[in-house]
């Protein structure tokens, strides 16, 4: 989130799109509903009719995965009405920047793209620059090779028109939509967007979100109480595990993973530290070696120095070009490349797509560490429906984990705050925290390492890793100390002394932090502020619901970022009724400011201090797949041909190949209804917890399958029935759930029927149904690798025998 | 000074924290359920389930409704089940004076099961179950323990919404009052569930006849023996009106 | 001085029924016309955060000798301000479960059933079979000749359950064996 749970009350306009809000973040309505009684109009664009839309005023129903088409119209819409607020699109995003004269658009392609290998050459899309290498502006806004004028040209063929047949949605709806959040583009009015997986899962994932953010950028909604672009983030700590890099692709503080091609530090620092010469720029990613070296110095301790690269060349590189998401993981598993797993807290042969090939793939493996409250569908695969143990050969160690309420440590919720819990009972059994288990297996193998040696045993000996794994003490490591006397920025410190923040970090060995961003969270020894239960506000946070006090939030507790943007170069904030930040002539009041320093009209920097141009991208030539979002049809598409190109999928979806992987036919007629899942209140992701929390189960006991009556009719199917749904891949049985909450959709003059079900119901649980991820393809974004489970093609047909489900 | 709900069904979203918190605070096992075609479940109020979220949905002119209805008992001012159960046994059924919570007591154990059945049917609204393994009458006692310590009843507690609110009846039908006036605005049709009688004012949106059958008042059926005066003597005012 | 709702209940030194009663205008005479007690009364209050979604409610246990008897939603948080949804009002029933696994258990290959172990064979016998598929499959130089210094047949999932620290320790430990294939929950 850019802004935080309670600043949803401040918006004029809520869309909540690529999200059932009320269903899967129940609390986040407590504030929608208050933005709703301060006159906020309340929009819920989704296929189907939820919880969400019931306490809506406008429910849109949408073709899924046609987000790309829906918002591109509205952009449209902005352009087209001068819905836009210039100040801040001219100030403070790249409309203004021009092209160079590689930069092309033609049906459906950007320039650089290579066809065989399914990449695009992202320099195409580089700025025009001047000698210095800073990108040329016009603020007129008038140059046909501007951003801004290039933006209207692409968007001009999201016509209402083409936009409703391709959506489903109706052309009254569209405008609807349009028009109530196009008029948060007043300065003293905000918007506010809310997305989760909706916006994620599919194969334009990133772009959905791209353009969702280049809209609230057009509109002036980013840093702006009421405003920004907020992702409902799942799993309980899925933004502090994803901030400390439980992920291939990143090192903790969203450092990039170092490629086999940076052989040095130096290397690896020089490809991964952006420079600019507009000196209007912050430019923060300067600072990325410091949190680099520290990084290393508090993974390698004092076995860290100048001289080893602090441990740098210890660390596993990875190939440039190669994926390793847990997509192709398992792939390689499928293709017998791996030999042993470590599986924590995840339950992949239940929630990952094409469940058949997952659970196959896992009977490849040698041996398998699980660390689990619950027996899963991944604890027990060497004993799954149709699978006979005596022919799976892998040994598996199932080590139990004790839940929340049995141990100390911090989460961060969706808004960023770093929260403190507290430990209130022991652990059931001889259950251990995760964090114990991990340290104790890393230590039995280092025992092993001490004592025979082995393969490149100097990381493993030298890695500073308590013997104890202690909460307390890892959260002073996470925030950083020094590691000598010395002195930072004009003050002087002692050895041991905790880090202040991260704008204290050194490149130079004399700071550690496990993950620089999180560093100001613990500044001094019994200070950890994620403990603060402290209510005090001024007034001007008070009315903006803003809690200074209490826990401690992301970075240096900035609760919305970007904030400097949501003031004028004046400093004082476009709505000057409820200002984040504004400058007081001396300095700033209210949030933690984006940045520091004066406002722009004094000499102040750009706000977006994240980006090398220090403006917020409306072009974005970073992603793989383009620079500006265009529709692409899902993977698995009831079209014959994508109406606003030649190109029918994401041209750069990089397709996994194997005997399991099998997609339908674009408009396949044995598989013509679009199918998406999703979760429910009353279950957790693949529900293994859930399930097992029989007050729970009680509440939602089985799978289900929610469709329209249309077509219900069409098929035979009465409500309560048991149906059998059947994609390419496997089939599923489901109770059939017969709706008014879902509609048929016209999409290019046809009917398209869509169908949806929950994907927390597995086996393990006797009778309530088995994984509906067994009808879902393997493929997905190809930025993220999110799957894409929100849309494929499958087939219903009531079931003739019941097999999975108790009755 | 009695207690009252005031139940904003325009604020509720489904969650069903109310019905898990009461299950919870009660210590409650769990209950077999089965998938129906409804995200209703359990399918209806039971001797472990003192509060139910109940779901109906419409195809309206303009949109869809999906409307959600948290049962419980209305804990009524003048309580039909009381006066049923005083004719057989004095102190089976209690109003607590200073809450106006009704409660059933253990002294609902020494009732037959067609007793039971006499008083539950004295109920306009549907809600005594009877509790076979323990033999015994059950509903929801307001929370009448958590009431003494000083606290909220626990799906009020719980309610992420503003839908549960609780408090002193004079207040309650203030913002009953208020609440009405504002969700007018949208729904025309919107309405307080029979205020006068009851310490669980329900505030819905549409025709209460679309929620759910006893949504509406039902007309209890007499008790055995009972003549239709005596029923009317003892009989609470919602009764009263019914049988006019 | 910070004074919330919750801290004002504990400054009076006393647990919530005595502050409760006065302060709801309840009747606080003995002869209560129905006796009640309150399960959760005198129990140790401890804050912990909801383990579903990023809400992240903060939710009171209830603890009285050991024992976990009551959770509710913490009304200083300013974010639920004490409410939870069905999940979260579930936390105690999530943690007093009788369907936990509470022992190692072990699966030989082959094995029809899982054999409860205890932690050290189940360590010792992790780390051996962790050292010997990395000191035969461990890569120092790719084919190009570059350092890379990473086992390619060992990944690691999960897990988005765990808290920052157990993250921070988590990452450290499997980047330290050179372990590199990491994912979890945040691609789903």
């Amino acid at each position: 989130m850019t802004n935080h749970w309670i600043d949803i009350k401040n918006s004029n306009a809520v869309l909540i799109m690529g999200s059932n809000a009320a269903e899967h973040h129940p609390i986040s309505f407590k504030w929608v509903l208050r933005a709703r009684d301060n006159g906020a109009k309340i929009i819920h664009v989704d296929p189907k009719f939820s919880r969400t839309s019931a306490r809506s005023d406008l429910h849109v129903p949408l073709r899924s995965g046609t987000d790309i088409a829906f918002l591109g119209g509205m952009m449209r819409y902005i352009l087209e009405k001068n819905l836009y607020q210039k100040q801040y699109v001219t100030e403070y995003t790249n409309a203004s920047f021009i092209l160079g004269k590689d930069y092309a658009f033609k049906d459906g392609l950007f320039s650089g793209y290579d066809a065989e290998k399914h990449i695009y050459d992202r320099k195409k899309w580089d700025f025009a620059r001047d000698d210095k290498g800073v990108s040329l502006r016009d603020k007129t806004l008038k140059n046909p090779r501007c951003v801004f004028q290039l933006l209207k040209k692409h968007y001009d063929r999201y016509t209402i028109d083409m936009v409703s047949k391709v959506t489903g949605v109706s052309k009254q709806h569209l405008a609807s939509v349009y028009e109530t959040f196009g008029a948060t583009g007043k300065p003293d009015k905000a918007g506010t967007m809310m997305y989760a997986l909706g916006w994620t899962q599919h194969t334009v994932g990133v772009q959905n979100i791209r353009l969702a953010c280049m809209i609230q950028l057009m509109l002036g909604n980013i840093g702006v109480a009421g405003g920004g672009i907020n992702a409902l983030r799942g799993e309980p700590n899925v933004q502090g595990s994803t901030d400390h890099a439980l992920l291939w692709h990143i090192l903790p503080g969203y450092l990039p993973a170092p490629l086999a091609t940076q052989t040095t530090l130096a290397e690896y620092n020089k490809a991964t530290t952006p420079k600019t010469n507009d000196p209007l720029s912050v430019n923060w990613w300067s600072n990325r070696p410091k949190y680099t070296v520290s990084l290393f110095k508090s993974w390698f301790g004092d076995a860290a120095s100048k001289d080893n690269d602090f441990g740098y060349s210890w660390t596993p590189k990875v190939e440039p070009g190669e994926e390793y998401a847990s997509m192709f993981m398992f792939d390689r598993l499928y293709k017998k490349q791996m030999k042993g797993a470590f599986i924590f807290g995840h339950n992949p042969a239940q929630s990952m797509p094409n469940s058949h090939k997952i659970r196959k793939s896992l009977e490849n493996l040698d041996w398998l560490v699980m660390g689990e409250v619950h027996l899963t569908e991944t604890t027990d695969f060497w004993r799954g429906p149709g699978v006979d143990p005596k022919k799976v050969n892998t040994e598996v160690f199932l080590l139990p984990c004790c839940h929340r309420g049995e141990k100390d440590g911090t989460t961060s919720n969706s808004g960023r705050w770093q929260m403190w819990h507290y430990k209130g009972i022991e652990p059931m059994g001889v259950s251990k925290s995760m964090g114990a288990i991990y340290t104790e297996i890393f230590h039995a193998v280092r025992d092993l390492y001490a004592k025979e040696g082995g393969a490149l045993p100097e990381p493993i000996l030298n890695l500073d890793l308590p013997k104890a794994y202690d909460a307390d003490k890892t959260a002073m490591k996470v925030n950083g100390w020094f590691t000598r006397d010395c002195e930072v920025n004009g003050k002087k410190f002692k050895k041991g002394d905790q880090v202040p923040s991260f704008a204290f970090l050194t490149d130079d060995g004399a700071t550690t932090s496990m993950c620089w961003v999180y560093s100001g969270g613990y500044p001094a020894v019994g200070k950890n502020l994620s403990q603060r239960r402290d209510h005090t506000q001024t007034p001007m946070q008070a009315k903006l619901g803003l809690f200074p006090n209490f826990s401690w939030c992301w970075p240096v507790n900035r609760r919305i970022i970007y904030n400097r943007a949501g003031v004028d170069v004046n400093g004082k904030a476009f709505n000057p009724e409820l200002p984040v930040i504004t400058w007081d002539g001396k300095g700033w009041v209210g949030d933690v400011p984006d940045g520091g320093g004066p406002p722009m009209a004094q000499g102040g920097k750009y706000p977006f201090i994240m980006h090398t141009e220090g403006l917020s991208q409306i072009f974005g030539p970073g992603r793989v797949d383009g620079p500006l979002p265009e529709h692409y049809e899902p993977a698995e598409t009831p079209l014959t041909k994508n109406p606003f190109s030649s190109q029918m999928n994401n041209p750069a979806i990089r397709w996994i190949a194997s005997d399991m992987d099998k997609f339908a036919k674009h408009g396949d007629p044995r598989y013509p209804i679009v199918l998406t899942t999703y979760s429910l209140t009353e279950h957790w992701c693949g529900g293994s917890d859930s399930r097992n929390t029989k007050v729970l189960l009680e509440a939602e006991p089985q799978l289900y399958v929610e469709m329209s009556h249309e077509l219900a009719k069409e098929k035979g199917i009465k409500n309560g029935d048991v149906v059998e749904i059947e994609s390419i891949r496997g089939k599923v049985q489901a109770v059939a759930m017969v709706t008014v909450r879902i509609v048929p959709f016209k999409v290019m003059g046809k009917i398209v029927h869509l169908v949806g079900m929950p994907f927390a119901f597995g086996w393990t649980t006797p009778g309530v149904g088995d994984s509906t991820n067994r009808l879902t393809p393997t493929v997905g974004d190809p930025n993220s690798y999110i799957p894409e489970y929100k849309a494929s093609l499958v087939n219903v047909r009531k079931a003739v025998k019941v097999t999975e489900l108790e009755r | 000074m009695p207690k009252t709900f005031l139940i904003d069904t325009s604020r509720c979203t489904a969650c069903r924290g109310c019905q898990i918190a009461c299950k919870e605070w009660k210590g409650f096992p769990a209950v077999h359920t089965k998938q129906t075609g409804t995200h209703q479940n359990p399918p209806d109020l039971g001797p472990y389930n003192y509060k139910l979220v109940r779901f109906q949905e419409y195809k309206m002119k303009t949109r869809v409704e999906w409307l959600f209805f948290p049962e419980q008992c209305r804990h009524c001012l003048e309580p039909g089940c009381k006066a049923g159960a005083d004719a057989i046994l004095e102190g089976a059924i209690i109003r607590d004076p200073t809450t106006g919570a009704i409660i059933f007591t253990e002294l609902t154990k020494k009732l037959t099961e067609q007793q039971a059945k006499d008083v539950q049917a004295m109920c306009p609204y549907n809600i005594p179950r009877w509790d076979k393994k323990e033999g015994k009458l059950t509903k929801c006692d307001m929370c009448i323990d958590r009431l003494q310590a000083g606290m909220v009843p626990a799906c009020v507690k719980t309610c992420c919404t503003g839908c549960m609110n609780f408090g002193e009846r004079d207040a309650m039908l203030k913002l009953a009052q208020e609440r009405l006036a504002t969700v007018k605005k949208n729904h025309p049709k919107a309405m307080l569930l029979d205020p006068e009688d009851v310490s669980v004012i329900y505030l819905v949106t549409e025709d209460r006849k679309l929620y759910y059958e006893f949504a509406e008042a039902r007309t209890p059926a007499p008790m055995p023996g009972m003549t239709r005066q005596e029923l009317l003597a003892k009989a609470a005012a919602p009764l009263g009106r019914l049988l006019g | 001085m910070n004074i919330s709702r919750r801290g004002f209940i504990k400054l009076l030194g006393a647990g919530t029924a005595c502050f409760g009663l006065s302060q709801m205008g309840l009747n606080v005479k003995p002869a209560q016309a129905y006796a009640t007690s309150l399960k959760t009364a005198g129990a140790k209050e401890v804050v912990s955060i909801c383990p579903y979604c990023s809400c992240g409610c903060n939710i009171i246990m209830y603890v009285r000798e050991g024992k976990f008897i009551s959770s509710e939603g913490d009304p200083d948080y300013p974010v639920s301000e004490g409410s939870l949804c069905a999940k979260g009002a579930a936390f105690r029933a999530l943690h007093v479960n009788e369907h936990r696994v509470t022992k190692p258990l072990y699966r030989a290959p082959g094995a029809t059933e899982w054999v409860e172990k205890d932690w050290d064979f189940m360590l010792s016998t992790i780390a051996r079979r962790m050292k010997t598929t990395r000191d035969r499959d461990f890569k120092t130089k790719n084919d190009k000749g570059q350092v890379v210094n990473r086992l390619d047949t060992v990944f690691n999932l999960g897990s988005a359950l765990m808290d920052n620290e157990e993250c921070a320790v988590t990452v450290q430990a499997l980047r330290g064996m050179g372990v590199y294939q990491i994912d979890h929950q945040a691609r789903i």
